[in-house]
């Protein structure tokens, strides 16, 4: 009898293993083939990522229930994983177990425990999936998560089932006392079908496991297997750091962004066959919730698709074209739909790095096939022409600082202590200006040793890369790269976060190697120091966090600083690292928002339900965006800067 | 030296443009063969493969050893289909050339920002005239031998042709190539709202236009918008009605010549921009002007 199970389970093993092993290569062999990504260094922080997000489950727990309820699943296998091997052994031999582990109490007592957990895990999910019904599903493979359900549900039952025949007929090795569970179920079998039961119970218990490996590589639950090595290779630089394109490399080895999935790099390709269609980052996308075109989790479901349709046959034959991505798997309007406000990043529990997927598309069909929607075709232009966004003369920079009595750098002149990079909407923009003046009034009433570079300084880039223009973003680094150096400049202070993200986080890549400062970060520090003494009013004030300060910068508390000390706090719901866009990311500032409604508008009403007379910001665009908000959607909030903010009540202070 | 000047006409007329490519085609040789390509049934309306071909071939007839037009939408595309026929490089936009080898042409580049001057080596040289740049030549100042061409067309030349015609859904002026603009914003205050700034601009045979505020609102089409992501325009005069004169909208004016601004808010930035400024209630003053306008008439 021993022989015969014996074979049988041999059999089966190795048809499992051979069907599992034979998708299992495909995959290993088609992420392999994709184009370089350095992540092989900084180990250290790709063990901490490990041991956070996977074992930790921290991104999962960012909702607390769907959170718990996935963590008891998780949990509960890492301990009842030796029980696969526990139970191929006495499938074979009812009267054998694994040595030492097979015979403790305690371990039992877990896996009694964690089993139940782990029942209770596929009963909530359940529960959500088919009771509360969540719009993040909308379009996941739902009946794929339910046939998933159903076989954890059965390894479990089985589980028990087995332990508690195995009592009942006394071939338990280990004390029964400690598994109260599998004894209560144990005291309702009697009988002589009891040792049919046991043998069921345990060969059921190993077939479901083994088909369950069989359908995991071609299902989206290959999460299990990819998610732990994808979050290992994830992003450990500052997350508002796009990838470089080298373009002293030879031509053919440029890779101008992702025409075809093919393009893609490893990376990328392991980022897409780890996801599991749990639609975080949909539910936390503002273009997806202002009813646009794109929604991060179906980009990337339909990116793994046309991966695993056409994949294979490039492996096959070298010379197979796969289609393009933009338009066959996704459209343009998805592409350019984006913020790049990382919502989605920061939500996904598996370590997809959507914003890379996206700036890839835009590269491609900016600086190869040249499509991108017609009007920020002029932003591109003056961009490049006249160094700032809206075209205007280079000479007009200085303008807004007319009469405030600020050092603009001459060349030659030695670099003052911090130099304030001013850029262009707030030298430009009526609006975005007043935060520029009113940094420059604290600066100079705390005695800050400071000065701006008027007219050399030019737009650092970032709407033209985030648009996917590289070559002009280069272009301008390397001027300003040369102008800031060449200045002798160490320190930079600026109000803008996309500037202040670009300059710190992406011109080292560049040669451009600075400590830079938000303004909400330096003005909390001189009110920290005594140098600058507000007087709170009792207005109240909620603070809108910037995604390129909040979210790709982890900048939150100190502008909350300064909130508590200018006026009453706030908090809107979504806040700090939860952040929800005013819509102008990711060059968004330069195109119209034809999809959907206005995501500044959507932001507004956020904003006024907190009940707060007062919509603090810290980013110029944000200050735009929402202020057209706020007008659009005729509210009596007012939109201030936190440095006019922190101004006033300086001024506050000295006339009590 | 013969010459061939491709000329389009406007009311049936050498146009403006074409007169001065002319005058461009007077310094390369004499006399000037003109090619006027007037509509035929097979080529009804632009078909620009077509209009090379005919070229090419007049060439050969008249053995030219130039040819000229001017740098419009219509020139540069048939000349750009020419060049890549004859396999030779085009000078489009030039401002002035001198004849010899190589030729020598001042031309703009980067939409009129940027002068360059090059050297053009071709045995024939190809150029288009950007327009208003050089003085027209007075047709009869110039030896121009017009002549008859039988067109003979092959189907694949005519792979390319207006199909359709369809007139943009604005009517009137065009927004871009207007001599007039009105335009309103928020402060218009509705879609009704705009009945007034019609009203004006019909009475002014001007364009209407708008500001972002308004199209985000749904008042008025995108096209109908000024602005960075709207469209740049360049009019004798532009009425802002109810604009705020945000960056955005701003950047799309900088080709205005003379801006009249009417806000209730004195201290708008468009109202501090503006060439003249009129502080109040702009549904009594646009009415008070179109009245204004019909009592003098």
């Amino acid at each position: 009898m021993i022989a015969v199970q014996a074979v049988l389970l041999a059999a089966a093993l190795c048809v499992a293993v051979v069907l599992f092993g034979r998708r299992a290569l495909l995959l290993y062999r088609l992420v392999r083939s994709g184009k370089p990504a350095a992540r092989f260094d900084d180990v250290p922080a790709r063990v901490t990522a490990e041991a956070t997000v996977v074992v930790g489950q921290s991104k999962l727990l960012q909702r607390l229930g769907p959170g718990l309820m996935h963590a008891a699943i998780f949990w509960g296998f890492l301990v009842l994983f030796p029980t696969i091997v526990i139970a191929m052994i006495g499938a074979v031999d009812p009267h054998a177990t694994l040595p030492w582990l097979g015979s403790q109490g305690w371990y039992m007592l877990l896996v009694d425990v964690f089993a139940l957990l782990v029942l209770a895990g596929v009963v909530a999910a359940f529960a959500i999936r088919k009771v509360q019904r969540p719009a993040r599903f909308k379009g996941s493979h739902r009946g794929e998560a339910d046939l998933i359900l159903g076989l954890i549900a059965g390894i479990v039952l089985t589980l028990f089932l087995w332990h508690a025949s195995q009592i009942s007929l006394g071939l338990n090795e280990w004390p029964a006392s400690w598994t109260p569970l599998s004894g209560a179920l144990a005291s309702l079998l009697h009988g002589p079908a009891v040792p049919y039961v046991e043998r069921a119970a345990v060969w059921a218990h190993v077939l479901i496991i083994l088909s369950f490996l069989v359908y995991l590589p071609y299902s989206k639950h290959l999460h299990i297997a990819v998610a732990a090595i994808n979050v290992y290779f994830g992003r450990t630089r500052a997350r508002g750091r796009l990838e470089k394109i080298d373009f002293e490399k030879p031509e053919q080895e440029v890779r101008f962004g992702s025409a075809k999935v093919t393009d893609m790099t490893w990376k990328q390709m392991l980022d897409v066959v780890s996801c599991t269609e749990c639609g975080r980052c949909q539910d936390a996308c503002p273009a997806y919730n202002t009813g646009k075109a794109l929604s991060p989790k179906l980009l990337v479901m339909a990116m793994r698709d046309q991966l695993l349709a056409e994949g294979p046959k490039a492996l096959a034959s070298p010379g197979h074209q796969p289609p393009a991505i933009v338009p066959n798997a996704v459209t343009d309007d998805v592409v350019w739909d984006c913020v790049t406000c990382g919502a989605c990043v920061r939500e996904c529990p598996v370590g997809i790095e959507h914003i890379d997927h996206v700036v890839d598309l835009r590269r491609n069909l900016v600086m190869v096939e040249s499509r991108f929607p017609d009007e920020a075709g002029a932003m591109l232009r003056d961009v490049d022409r006249t160094s700032n966004p809206w075209g205007r003369p280079q000479g007009d920079r200085t303008q807004w600082a007319e009469g405030l009595g600020v050092r603009v750098l001459q060349p030659g002149e030695p670099a003052p202590d911090v130099l304030f990079w001013v850029g262009c909407a707030p030298a430009f923009d009526e609006r975005a200006r007043k935060s520029a003046i009113s940094t420059v009034s604290l600066l100079q009433e705390a005695g800050v040793d400071f000065a701006i570079l008027g007219p050399r300084e030019a737009c650092t880039g970032d709407p033209a890369r985030r648009m996917g223009d590289e070559y002009t973003f280069q272009r301008l680094v390397g001027e300003n790269v040369e102008t800031l150096n060449g200045a002798g400049v160490k320190k930079i202070l600026t109000t803008c976060p996309h500037c202040f993200n670009s300059l710190g986080n992406e011109y080292r890549d560049f040669g451009g190697a600075y400590e830079v400062v938000h303004h909400t970060e330096f003005l909390a520090e001189l009110v920290r120091d005594g140098r600058l003494k507000p007087a709170a009013s009792d207005a109240s004030i909620t603070y809108h966090d910037s995604c390129y300060l909040a979210r790709h910068n982890d900048v939150r508390e100190a502008p909350r600083e300064l909130v508590a000390a200018v006026g009453r706090p706030v908090e809107m719901a979504r806040n700090r690292e939860r952040t929800f866009c005013c819509g102008a990311g990711g060059a968004r500032m330069w195109m119209e928002e034809k999809r959907g409604r206005p995501i500044n508008q959507e932001r507004v009403r956020q904003a006024v339900e907190t009940g707060a007379e007062t919509l603090a910001v810290a980013c110029p665009f944000c200050t735009v965006m929402l202020d057209d908000g706020v007008r659009e959607t005729s509210s009596k909030m007012q939109v201030i800067d936190l440095a006019t903010l922190l101004h006033e009540a300086v001024e506050r202070r000295k006339s009590s | 030296m013969t010459v061939l000047a491709l000329v389009e006409l406007a009311d049936g007329r050498p146009s403006e443009p074409s007169r001065q490519a002319l005058t461009i085609a007077a310094a390369f040789g004499s006399p000037v063969h003109t090619v006027t390509i007037v509509p035929l049934d097979a080529i009804e309306g632009f078909a620009p493969d077509a209009w090379a071909a005919i070229l090419e071939r007049a060439t050969k007839a008249t053995g030219a050893s130039a040819v000229v037009a001017a740098g419009t939408e219509r020139g540069n595309e048939v000349m750009a289909r020419l060049a890549a026929r004859m396999g030779l490089p085009l000078a489009s936009n030039c401002t002035a050339a001198w004849p010899g080898s190589p030729v020598e042409v001042t031309r703009l580049r980067w939409g009129g920002s940027l002068v360059e001057e090059a050297r053009l080596h071709s045995p024939f040289p190809l150029l288009t005239v950007a327009p208003h740049t050089v003085a027209a030549a007075a047709v009869d100042a110039v030896e121009v031998d017009v002549r008859a061409l039988a067109a003979q067309l092959e189907p694949r030349d005519l792979a390319v042709h207006a199909s359709a015609h369809t007139a943009s859904a604005g009517g009137g002026v065009s927004l871009g190539e207007a001599k007039v603009i009105v335009s309103g914003g928020r402060g218009v205050g509705s879609k009704e709202g705009f009945a007034i700034i019609e009203e004006l601009a019909s009475l002014l045979g001007a364009a209407v236009g708008c500001s972002r505020a308004v199209t985000s609102a749904g008042w008025r089409p995108h096209s109908d918008q000024v602005g960075q992501t709207g469209t740049k325009v360049a009019p004798e005069v532009y009425i802002a009605c109810g604009i705020s004169g945000a960056t955005q909208h701003m950047a799309g004016l900088k080709g205005a010549k003379r801006i009249l601004a009417i806000n209730s808010d004195p201290q708008a930035p468009l109202m501090l921009n503006a060439d003249y400024t009129v502080t109040g209630d702009l549904k009594e003053i646009v009415p008070a002007i179109s009245a204004e306008i019909r009592g003098r008439r």
